[in-house]
Order: structure tokens, then C-alpha cells, then sequence
């Protein structure tokens, strides 16, 4: 009898039974695989949609793009969502946990040994060196972003003066915010309407 | 410097963090404004050194680097205090976004919404490149380096990690 009722039970949300343990490490290992460029999404994709199960394609989709749409490191907020998802608040707080917390003190280690050296002339110079390359590395990766918009003038528009403004007229950032994306969304909302 | 510069930076990663669209790098100018410009806290070499580090090593590197940034200012209190100012307020927002999400998931609006606030947020991904890039950058074999980098990645499918690897050790080396 009792062991009917917890069946249909685990039927019904089988998200009830994921440990924090488990969330904790999944996202442990989201952290320390996905090192550099964005790995992170696609490591976060392989564990809880291919090898966990523990949501659909269409609901991880529907978090990525809640994520990109909220302020933060969309990953720690793809974590946060999924350990909502899987067991609310307590889910949330394993799976940033285990996101930031192992991962984010072997960073601060490695980190402040390269800052007690950070005046040895080679070391400086290797800094330089990544320095100039990740440079490189986040301009490309804004401009890929910018390619599923290069067809739309006001999606171009709107990129070219929030890069203008924060790049050379140097205006706070909450200014451009607020001067720009309720622009943006206005001609947004014109374009929506043409459409239909 | 003063005694309040805790209390202003671990409140100006606060807001900064509730306003980060498109993640921590659309507000990478601001945070070099703030410590560099206004307060002198470090100077652009060191804010470009952090940057730099923030490259090199695993785990949440944004979070990292303005972690870098408190211990800079205030010490390992500081480190601390700085990367919660810069992962706890977006966190309680996911949150409680999530909770509201499946209500609208469906809503007009949303497109619209996305459609006005997505192309600002990367331009400002890009104004970011291009203000690290200006602090990185200092001679023309630098911004060569840039240029490569940021070509390199929009036309191959390399690992970024090795063309990192590869940029620090050509400075290494001394190329640069």
C-alpha cells in the first residue's frame, strides 16, 4: 500500500529523488570542464539533459534563455534553475555550490600565485600575452553573438551605440541601460507589430 | 586610501551584478572605470595583469577576477566579499525568476523584450574586448595578437584554451 502510493508519487516528479550530493557534483564537474569560452552551456547540457535525464531538451532551452534574458554568469544561472527545478531553493544552493565553491578556491590559489609573481619580468610578460589574446577572444565572441542579428538593422544599430557609448564615450553602464534597451525594446515592439 | 573602500566596492560589484545582462564582461568597463579611473585603487597595468589571470585559470573566472579586485583593495576579507557581491544577487534573482518564468514563458512580450535587450548587451560584450584590448595592448605586436586571436576564433573551431596557451607563450618568450 505504501509502496504503491510512493510509486505514483516518483511517476509524477521523479525530480524529487536527485540528491543534493548529485547536483552538487554535476555541476562540480560543469565548472571544471567547461574552463574557457563559453564550454561551460555545453557541459551543462551533456550532464543533465544526455546523461542524467533530469530535464527535457525543450525545458533545458527554456532555461538557457531565461538565463541570457536575466543579469549574471548565465551559467551559475543555468545551475541555479536546474537545482530549482530538481529541489527548489536547496537544489539551487547544491548546485551553484558545487559550481562556485570547490572551483572557484582552486582559481583564487592558482590566481594569487601568479599574482606574487606578478612582477617577474617573465611572468609579466606571459600575462601580457593573455591578456591581448583574451581581448581578442571576448570581441570574438561578441561578434559571433551578433551573427543571428546581422539581418536585422535595428539589432545592429542598437549593438554599434551600446559598444560606442561603453567603449568611447565611457558612460556608466547603468546610463546606457536605461538610455538604450527601453529603445531598443520600443522598435522592437514596432518591428513585432509590422510583422503581424 | 579609505577606510569606506570596502563598503564602496562590495556595493558598486552589487549593483553592478544585478545589472549584468549578457554576463560579467558587459560590465568590465565599468568595474575598470571604478577601481581604475575614479579611485586609483590599482593602476591599468594591474587591472590588465588581473584580467589576464582571470584567463588562466579554471573554475568561475569573472567571479575570480573581481575577486582579485576585493583582495587588492581590502585583503582576503575583501576576496571573499567581492565575489559573493558579484554571484549572490544574480543568483537570488535566477531564482526568483524561475518561479515566475513558466507563468509567461509563452508571452509576446518576451520576444519583444529579448529583442530590444539582446543586441545592447553584446555590444557591450564587444566594448569590453575592445577596453581590455586598449589596456593589453601596449605596442602594435599586442594588438597584432588581439587581431589574431579574435580572427582566429570567429573562422576555426579551435579550443580557445590553446590560443591562450599560445598568446602567453609568445609573450613568454619575449615576443611581445
Amino acid at each position: 500500500m505504501r509502496a504503491g502510493v510512493s510509486q505514483t508519487d516518483e511517476s509524477r516528479k521523479p525530480a524529487e529523488h536527485v540528491s543534493l550530493g548529485a547536483l552538487f557534483v554535476a555541476f562540480l564537474k560543469v565548472s571544471l570542464y567547461g574552463i574557457g569560452g563559453g564550454g561551460g552551456l555545453v557541459w551543462a547540457h551533456r550532464i543533465a539533459v544526455d546523461q542524467q535525464r533530469w530535464i527535457t531538451e525543450e525545458d533545458f532551452a527554456d532555461i538557457v534563455s531565461l538565463c541570457q534574458f536575466m543579469p549574471g554568469p548565465n551559467i551559475v544561472g543555468i545551475a541555479v534553475c536546474i537545482g530549482t527545478r530538481l529541489r527548489g531553493g536547496i537544489g539551487a544552493l547544491a548546485a551553484a555550490g558545487g559550481f562556485l565553491i570547490i572551483p572557484g578556491a582552486i582559481g583564487f590559489a592558482v590566481g594569487m600565485l601568479y599574482l606574487q609573481h606578478a612582477r617577474h619580468p617573465v611572468i609579466q610578460n606571459i600575462l601580457g600575452g593573455l591578456a591581448a589574446t583574451g581581448a581578442g577572444l571576448m570581441i570574438a565572441t561578441g561578434i559571433r553573438l551578433l551573427m543571428p542579428h546581422r539581418r536585422r538593422p535595428a539589432a545592429l544599430l542598437f549593438a554599434a551605440l551600446a559598444f560606442g557609448l561603453m567603449a568611447f564615450g565611457k558612460l556608466p553602464l547603468l546610463v546606457i541601460l536605461f538610455g538604450l534597451v527601453p529603445l531598443g525594446i520600443a522598435v522592437a515592439a514596432i518591428e513585432n507589430a509590422r510583422v503581424r | 586610501m579609505t577606510a569606506s573602500a570596502p563598503i564602496a566596492l562590495t556595493l558598486h560589484l552589487a549593483l553592478l551584478s544585478s545589472i549584468s545582462f549578457g554576463g560579467f564582461p558587459t560590465v568590465l568597463p565599468d568595474v575598470h572605470n571604478f577601481v581604475v579611473a575614479t579611485h586609483g585603487w590599482m593602476t591599468d597595468q594591474e587591472f590588465a595583469n588581473l584580467f589576464a589571470i582571470a584567463q588562466a585559470i579554471p573554475g568561475p573566472n569573472m567571479i575570480l577576477m573581481m575577486s582579485f579586485i576585493g583582495w587588492q583593495v581590502w585583503g582576503f576579507p575583501g576576496a571573499v566579499v567581492s565575489a559573493v557581491a558579484t554571484f549572490g544577487p544574480p543568483c537570488a534573482i535566477y531564482f526568483v525568476a524561475y518561479r515566475l518564468w513558466h507563468r509567461f514563458r509563452n508571452a509576446p512580450w518576451q520576444r519583444i523584450v529579448r529583442g530590444g535587450l539582446v543586441p545592447v548587451t553584446i555590444g557591450l560584450v564587444i566594448a569590453s574586448g575592445t577596453v581590455m584590448a586598449r589596456a593589453a595592448d601596449a605596442d602594435w605586436r599586442a594588438a597584432a595578437l588581439t587581431v589574431a586571436a579574435a580572427a582566429l576564433m570567429l573562422v576555426t573551431r579551435l579550443n580557445p584554451l590553446w590560443m591562450l596557451f599560445a598568446g602567453g607563450a609568445l609573450g613568454g618568450l619575449g615576443f611581445l
